[in-house]
């Protein structure tokens, strides 16, 4: 502990923040040093996200303090955010879509020099060296829309930087990055230190943080559970501060695909064309896990798309023996009815089935989800709670719910992991061993590697909307599969 | 995120709201000869229930389009073209039974909404926009079908004047308002059609990667509306004795009034039948109150108007998300 008598840049004590009843932060402190990355980290509903949008501006406290260098700060807003020179990057990047890079960074600048005249050349002047700085070297009067999620992250940033931000709070940065545009970022992460940017890295990825990460403070239950150095910490120390208890990974129990030859395919695409797929094709077998993998827009969600009929499928054949449930990428966009009910969202999809003439069976309904909802260890508050209560992680079950009383033979899931905690994570790697060893087929959509390489049977690489690779996952590696997805090696295909 | 169980609160905050209404109509309420309050007498309470009858009746139906995302702004012109048609079958001799005339009264507006709904759910035009135009074209349909005359029911003991005294009587107004609500309620709270009006209101796009009826949920939502408001229609016509092609003119905006009032949320997904109830009623008793008092209108418009913002104010999402 060396340098525990550094300086602390900036410090938040006792910050607490209740909705309605719900105590989001109770008394969490938090400290940061000046040029040094700080890990975040917490299961979902731990409260680190609401403790970064506090000193953002975004989120009024309800108590507690904040001081910079010592002196005490109001962050009422997060424009006294800007002038203290703390940028945040949310995950859920707040751009103007219509709006072009250059607007995008001058809109609400401070630092954009005087005046209401916006000349297009001094929008370019201003912009170009932050831009610049990020590695995002394009036009910047495209519209934001035309980016991909990676390069708006890189775009906030830009706009975080001409800010002349000084702190800058990255909330689940790499949530909807492929393994590429996360290394960008981290490159970019480690420039930005070495300048004396101070950065606060919410997270639950333990390879990232101790990849980054100088140091890490844990929240629990809206409170701080600990700060470690992570050179001297362990990933399951960190969990256990996190969780309160010590848990396994478990590692896949591989299914045989071997004595697949003579069986029927449950599903099978040839040719498959879309607006977005370019002649893919693949069979999926019963009680199959079919891992996707593929960086964002490679076609990994379209496969999804066009598998279900979202989109049109212009040339090429889909078969498939029996129906194809799909678990959408972004939950609270695609999935979830934020205003309804744990239960309404779980039975919405079967509602023919629980009804009679149009009247819903009330208490079928709730006897057909009780077994459902245990299967899954989903935990709420009361079947008649809003969605909107619940965690990342049981909203995402809910979802699941949704499917599971549906019961189709194919399911896609797309990107079901995606910032949720990890106890959830380990729910969902159970429920696909066991709807596979029911013999429902599975194709699991992953931006984790590791995911992929631990859940799956085979992995299909996607690039550019065509199929890069298809490996079996006993000969799969994430270099191999990384290869493929930027199409490093062109020879990396190869059947199996 | 995280409103801990508020829509309770709402209903008490509406509940609340309500109760303070009436009692302040209780204690600034003009007296009578014999000293009694005039607000409390009964022939004062049924007259607003009386009052809001017709309002109530369409707000229900725009409580349903509004929680699908939807608005209808094609009310007030559907009710003029059902007063008309009503009123034509009853005087033009195309029918010796009253039932058939409501009954075509009743379907035309039906089909006007069915109109509304089909367009809306198959091109994907706004619903504020597609509204505003048959806003104006079944106010000209209804003009054009009268040639912009009222259709007069008389007092007399032919059909047309059976209807009117039939129809007009504040039992049957009132049961009507009743019997709708009775009906919208049970709807909302224990249909599949319910369930999916509020899921495609709430997030649409889920609701197509679940598989939900999108586009039959709405042509419904609009079809009810136009439902009840021919009803509504048919109400009118034998409370005014004639088929009026200019009549419930800015009806739509009062029947929204209501909805909004009651807790519904303008972009859908979130709101109830009971909480319309109760802002149609806020609405009844407070021009009650303030006609009893001889508050000028024009004032009375302007105090409406400071209700409606505060309703709205005190009941908005503190969303924090």
């Amino acid at each position: 502990m060396h340098n525990v008598s550094l300086p602390e840049h900036l410090q938040a004590v006792a910050i607490t923040k209740r909705y309605g009843g719900v105590c989001a932060l109770n008394a969490a402190s938090f400290s940061l040093r000046a040029g040094e990355v700080h890990a975040l980290m917490g299961e979902n509903g731990a409260g680190k996200s609401t403790l970064a949008r506090i000193l953002a501006g975004s989120t009024p406290a309800d108590g507690g303090s904040i001081s910079l260098d010592g002196a005490p700060v109001r962050i009422a807003s997060p424009l006294d955010a800007q002038r203290l020179g703390i940028g945040i990057v949310y995950q859920e990047l707040d751009l103007f879509p219509h709006l072009t890079l250059a607007e995008n960074i001058v809109i609400g600048n401070l630092h954009f020099p005087e005046g209401q005249w916006i000349a297009p050349s001094r929008m370019r002047a201003f912009c170009a060296p932050f831009l610049d700085q990020v590695g995002l070297h394009m036009d910047p009067f495209l519209p934001a829309a035309a980016l991909s999620i990676g390069q708006r992250q890189l775009l906030v940033i830009a706009r975080a930087l001409s800010m002349d931000a000084r702190i800058l709070l990255l909330d689940e940065p790499t949530s909807s990055l492929f393994d590429d545009a996360a290394e960008r970022l981290f490159a970019l992460i480690a420039t930005l230190k070495s300048r004396g940017v101070s950065i606060v890295y919410v997270s639950h990825k333990m390879d990232e943080i101790f990849r980054i990460c100088d140091r890490a403070t844990v929240l629990r239950d809206g409170a701080t559970a600990g700060t470690v150095e992570v050179p001297h910490t362990t990933p399951a120390e960190l969990i256990r501060l996190m969780v309160g208890r010590e848990l396994q990974l478990a590692p896949r129990g591989m299914s045989s695909p071997a004595s697949r030859n003579s069986e029927e395919p449950l599903l099978t695409a040839s040719n498959l064309c879309t607006a977005k797929l370019k002649n893919v094709s693949f069979d999926l077998y019963r009680g199959e896990v079919l891992g996707i993998a593929g960086l964002v827009g490679s076609g990994r969600s379209a496969l999804g798309a066009a598998l279900t009929g979202m989109d049109r499928i212009t040339s090429g054949t889909l078969t498939h023996a029996g129906a194809i449930g799909l678990l959408p990428e972004d939950r609270r966009l695609q999935g979830l009815m934020m205003r309804m009910s744990v239960l309404e969202n779980a039975t919405l999809a079967v509602l023919g089935r629980l009804s009679r003439f149009g009247w819903i069976r009330r208490q079928e309904e709730q006897s057909e989800l009780a077994p459902v909802m245990r299967r899954l260890a989903l935990t709420c508050p009361s079947l008649a709670a809003p969605v909107s209560q619940l965690s990342g992680g049981n909203q995402q079950k809910v979802l699941l719910a949704r499917w599971l009383l549906r019961n189709p033979a194919i399911l896609f899931l797309d990107d079901p992991t995606r910032g949720i905690d990890i106890a959830a994570k380990q729910d969902i790697y159970r429920l696909i061993q066991e709807l596979a060893a029911v013999g429902t087929g599975l194709i699991l959509v992953s931006s984790e590697l590791p995911e992929l390489l631990r859940c799956c049977d085979r992995i299909l690489v996607l690039h550019e909307g065509r199929l890069a690779a298809r490996f079996a996952a006993a000969e799969a590696t994430q270099e191999k599969i990384m290869n493929a997805a930027t199409n490093v090696a062109a020879n990396a295909a190869q059947p199996c | 995120m995280l409103m801990l169980h508020l829509p309770p609160l709402k209903k008490a905050q509406r509940l609340v709201a309500l109760a303070a209404l009436l009692l302040l109509a209780v204690l600034i309420s003009p007296t009578a000869a014999d000293g009694s309050r005039i607000f409390l007498q009964a022939g004062n309470l049924t007259d607003i229930l009386r009052q809001v009858s017709l309002i109530g009746i369409i707000s229900l139906s725009m409580t349903f389009v509004i929680l699908t995302g939807g608005i209808d702004l094609s009310v007030g012109s559907i009710l003029a073209f059902s007063t008309a048609v009503a009123a034509m079958f009853l005087t033009r001799g195309y029918t010796t039974h009253m039932a058939v005339a409501i009954a075509a009264a009743v379907a035309a507006s039906t089909l006007a909404g069915l109109l509304n709904g089909v367009v809306i759910a198959t091109t994907g035009i706004q619903p504020f926009i597609v509204t505003l135009a048959s806003m104006i074209g079944v106010r000209g349909l209804a003009k054009w079908l009268t040639s912009n005359q009222n259709i007069d029911i008389g007092f007399g003991r032919d059909l047309a004047a059976e209807f009117a005294a039939a129809f007009r009587e504040k039992a049957v107004v009132i049961g009507a308002y009743a019997l709708a609500a009775a009906v919208s309620w049970t709807v909302l709270a224990r249909t599949v059609f319910g369930r999916h009006v509020r899921a495609v209101g709430d997030n649409e796009k889920a609701a197509l990667y679940a598989g939900l009826p999108i586009r039959s949920t709405k042509i419904a939502a609009y079809l009810l509306s136009g439902l009840f408001t021919g009803c509504a229609g048919v109400l009118y016509a034998a409370e005014n004795h004639q088929g009026n092609p200019n009549a419930g003119v800015a009806y739509e905006l009062d029947a929204i009034a209501a909805v909004v009032i009651g807790g519904t949320r303008l972009s859908g997904g979130q709101g109830s039948i009971s909480g319309t109830i109760i802002g149609t009623l806020i609405m009844g008793v407070l021009t009650n109150m303030l006609r009893l008092n001889n508050v000028d209108s024009n004032v009375e418009m302007m105090i409406k108007a400071v209700i409606i913002v505060l309703a709205v104010a005190v009941q908005r999402e503190r969303n924090t998300n």
